[in-house]
């Protein structure tokens, strides 16, 4: 009986995956990875390959059937990232563009769970530090906590941050630790490049775990620099999980608020690449030294 | 930002053709149209004709001979009417056009021309620009965008038709026949022919006809020869295989008709007789001003009726080039630039592609096509600069970039030592952090004008214009635009 189940099994198993193989949803290397591990018993290990194991056909694919103007509809969804032109199956959703709103949900919420890992941070040769929040979990349900730094921290980075520079850069999760890894690679060095060669001193920059925007405040307290830089993750949505923004603010205080914060948005690779938001960033932070002001008064002044 | 967040500049377009000659002029509105927390973009939101001329007849000196100094009158008269003075003029575009553009002296009227209309007015001639300008003027493109439909639009003028396809706001296809109302001539309102062009000689030996200067016609006897020139401007919109006659009266390679088509908007002087009720019934309505363009209309109407086409209305007709040339020759670079240069406006610029598909991984290869490319051309023999063009870099990383400027600065090492202006034109939206890493990794002093967002071919030519916005934006026109290649 066991062994008739098993056989069962076995047909089923292959027929789903030789079907969902026939759709284009698996490649063929997967499937073929994925019935040898049922076959032989074994837990499945994802190989090495960097063949992924579901594949959603090409975003801008006509998924309407017979439409009266295939070419209208290809510029609408040219024109906004949404999910519009997705077609229907009788009240819902086509099973394609159903898959593909759970696995864009699914990397927004790998992008606030996970953490920027320390492979990432020795490649850019960042120091970390981290708020007072101990844990993802409390940073995600105490937004006080990731506005200031831990008290290690504090000691670190009074430590071993040089003083009264002009500029200070931070590099702060937030929502959005994909972000991070996805733009800081290009912007970086672009911003550094910009800005040194105006002949401005700028502070090494680092890292800071579950960090909020206000957490510059704190570490512009410490280091005394005249404008601090903070590239954060934003809150990932279900267009893009890698969008950061860029929070610059001139010598902050405890009268600071929201309004004196300078902020450019949108940088992914999707809205401005990475290495061109280094250089205009550069260009504006230019500009705030110059106006010593940021945020509403810098833009009065302009 | 609220800096300078808008301006308006001042565009003059002058269209000299076979038959008439008109000037508007138009005022553009630029603005950043993204909000406080993004990075600017500057474009064009708003276009006004805030003049627009009477419609002259253009001044011959003899057939083949334009009268350049009455030309100049004209627009010195114009701006008058206008209230502007050629210092009030930010850019612009002297467009000359059909026949006119064959006959000798078209040089000396752009030169005549050039101290009258400001600044930064360039001029130009092609069958293929004046067939997307008027497309554009006519209101063809917008159609194509807003309707998300194919359309087609033929500038039907004096001397030629001007064709221009477009889809979703973009030229995609052009070309130019040699059919046009004022190819044979008449006295005004009567039936005597005074002059027959040889594209209707040969659209005369085709259909049977031996009509002669001199001689007296009848509506009877024109019509046919008037049919055949009409069915020929037709063949182009449904066949790739065409006639003898069409073949020879066609003046670039003919549409390849990659799109289908079934929308046909008409603009130029005979438009207003294609959307007419009822076409011409007597020598005289037809000769009215002296040649047969309303029965050419009327002709041309039957045979796209007759043909299946749906024949979709224009903004304007017989003024749609020269508000074509003056509203939409002008465009914006991107709003991320690096500009280090005191010597715009520069006109005339050359621009080469030397990078035919993807650029290649080190600085050293880089530097090697470049400099192929610029001995091929003899760049550093000649005065003039020249624009590098290209797509995008090898990625859009930070290191890429980098290579990409040292390669430029390797390859471009001859060129930048006789103190030449360095001009980059790059698609992609990294023109601010290329301009960067040139500045970063060179000690000379350089003129450097980077620009992105925009789209330029090799051996175009381009004039860049002097910085808007604050310097956030350089406007630029291309002046050739050829598809066929």
């Amino acid at each position: 009986m066991a062994v008739a189940n098993n056989e069962l099994e076995k047909v089923i198993i292959q027929s789903v995956l030789e079907e969902l193989a026939k759709k284009g949803l698996l490649s063929t290397k997967s499937k073929d990875h994925v019935m040898s591990a049922a076959m032989m018993g074994t837990p499945l290990h994802s190989d090495d390959s960097s063949d992924d194991m579901v594949t959603f056909p090409s975003l801008d694919e006509m998924q309407i059937s017979n439409p009266i103007n295939a070419d209208a509809v290809k510029a609408m969804k040219k024109s906004t990232p949404a999910r519009i032109g997705i077609g229907r199956a009788g009240t819902r959703p086509k099973t394609m563009s159903w898959l593909r709103f759970l696995a864009d949900h699914a990397v927004a919420q790998d992008a606030v769970f996970l953490d920027v890992s320390e492979e990432f941070l020795n490649n850019n040769q960042l120091m970390s530090v981290q708020s007072a929040a101990t844990t993802k979990d409390e940073f995600l349900t105490r937004p006080d906590l990731g506005r200031r730094l831990s008290e290690e921290a504090v000691k670190i980075i009074s430590e071993k941050c040089e003083k009264n520079v002009q500029v200070q850069i931070l590099i702060v999760d937030g929502l959005s630790s994909s972000a991070i890894e996805a733009n800081i690679p290009d912007l970086l060095p672009s911003l550094m490049q910009g800005l040194k060669s105006s002949g401005i001193k700028v502070g090494a920059p680092f890292y800071v775990k579950y960090g909020r925007v206000w957490v510059q405040d704190h570490v512009a307290a410490l280091v005394k620099a005249e404008v601090i830089v903070s590239l954060i993750g934003e809150r990932p949505g279900l267009g893009t999980a890698e969008s950061l923004s860029a929070y610059m603010i001139y010598r902050p205080d405890e009268k600071t608020v929201e309004a004196d914060r300078t902020v450019i948005s949108n940088i992914h690779k999707g809205g401005i690449p990475p290495v061109e938001a280094g250089a205009h960033l550069a260009d504006v932070v230019k500009q705030i030294l110059a106006a010593k002001a940021s945020g509403v008064k810098f833009n009065q002044q302009k | 930002m609220p800096e300078s967040s808008s301006q308006t500049i001042t565009s003059v377009g002058i269209d000299i053709g076979t038959t008439t000659t008109q000037l508007v002029i138009s005022r553009l509105t630029i603005e950043n149209t993204a909000s406080g927390t993004l990075v600017p973009h500057v474009e064009i939101t708003e276009k006004e004709v805030i003049h627009r001329s009477q419609i002259y007849f253009t001044p011959l000196l003899d057939r083949d001979l334009i009268n350049a100094v009455a030309v100049s009158k004209i627009v010195e008269q114009e701006y008058l009417a206008a209230g502007l003075t050629p210092d009030k003029i930010d850019t612009g575009a002297v467009i000359i056009t059909g026949e006119t553009a064959k006959k000798e002296n078209a040089k000396a009227i752009i030169d005549a021309l050039a101290g009258f209309a400001g600044d930064f007015v360039v001029a130009t001639a092609g069958a293929n620009l004046e067939g997307i300008f008027a497309g554009k003027g006519s209101g063809a493109a917008l159609f194509s965008a807003q309707r998300h439909q194919v359309v087609i639009n033929i500038d039907v003028g004096g001397g030629t038709s001007n064709y221009a396809m477009f889809h979703e706001g973009k030229a995609v296809e052009s070309t130019c026949l040699n059919v046009g109302g004022h190819l044979i001539e008449f006295e005004p309102q009567g039936d005597r022919i005074t002059y027959i062009s040889e594209p209707a000689k040969m659209a005369l030996h085709i259909s049977g006809q031996r009509l002669q200067v001199g001689e007296r016609v009848t509506l009877a006897q024109l019509r046919p020869v008037v049919k055949a020139m009409a069915d020929c401007v037709v063949e182009v919109l449904k066949t790739t295989l065409l006639s003898e006659l069409t073949r020879k009266l066609l003046m670039t390679p003919s549409l390849r008709l990659e799109h289908p088509i079934r929308k046909v908007m008409i603009s130029g002087g005979v438009a207003d007789y294609v959307y007419s009720q009822q076409g011409p019934t007597t020598m005289s309505e037809v000769t009215a001003y002296g040649d047969f363009g309303p029965l050419l209309g009327w002709e041309l109407k039957n045979c796209l009726e007759t043909a299946g086409f749906v024949l979709e209305k224009p903004n304007e007709t017989v003024r749609a080039t020269v508000i074509g040339t003056g509203t939409q020759s002008v465009n914006l670079s991107g709003s991320t630039i690096h500009l280090q240069e005191k010597t715009l406006p520069m006109r005339n610029v050359m621009v080469i592609s030397p990078f035919i598909s993807i650029i290649p991984e080190s600085a050293q290869e880089i530097a090697a096509m470049i400099k192929k490319e610029m001995l091929r051309l003899q760049i550093d023999h000649s005065e003039s600069s020249v624009a590098l063009a290209m797509k995008e870099p090898r990625s859009m990383s930070f290191v890429n970039i980098n290579l990409l400027a040292q390669g430029v600065l390797l390859g471009m090492d001859d060129y930048l030592s006789q103190n030449k202006p360095l001009i980059l034109v790059i698609e992609a939206d990294c023109g601010k952090v290329l301009g960067q890493c040139i500045n970063a990794n060179t000690n000379r002093p350089l003129e450097m004008v980077c620009i992105d967002q925009l789209e330029v071919n090799d051996c175009d030519y381009i004039d860049i214009g002097k910085p808007l916005m604050g310097g956030r934006v350089v406007p630029v026109v291309l002046k050739t635009l050829v598809f066929n290649r």
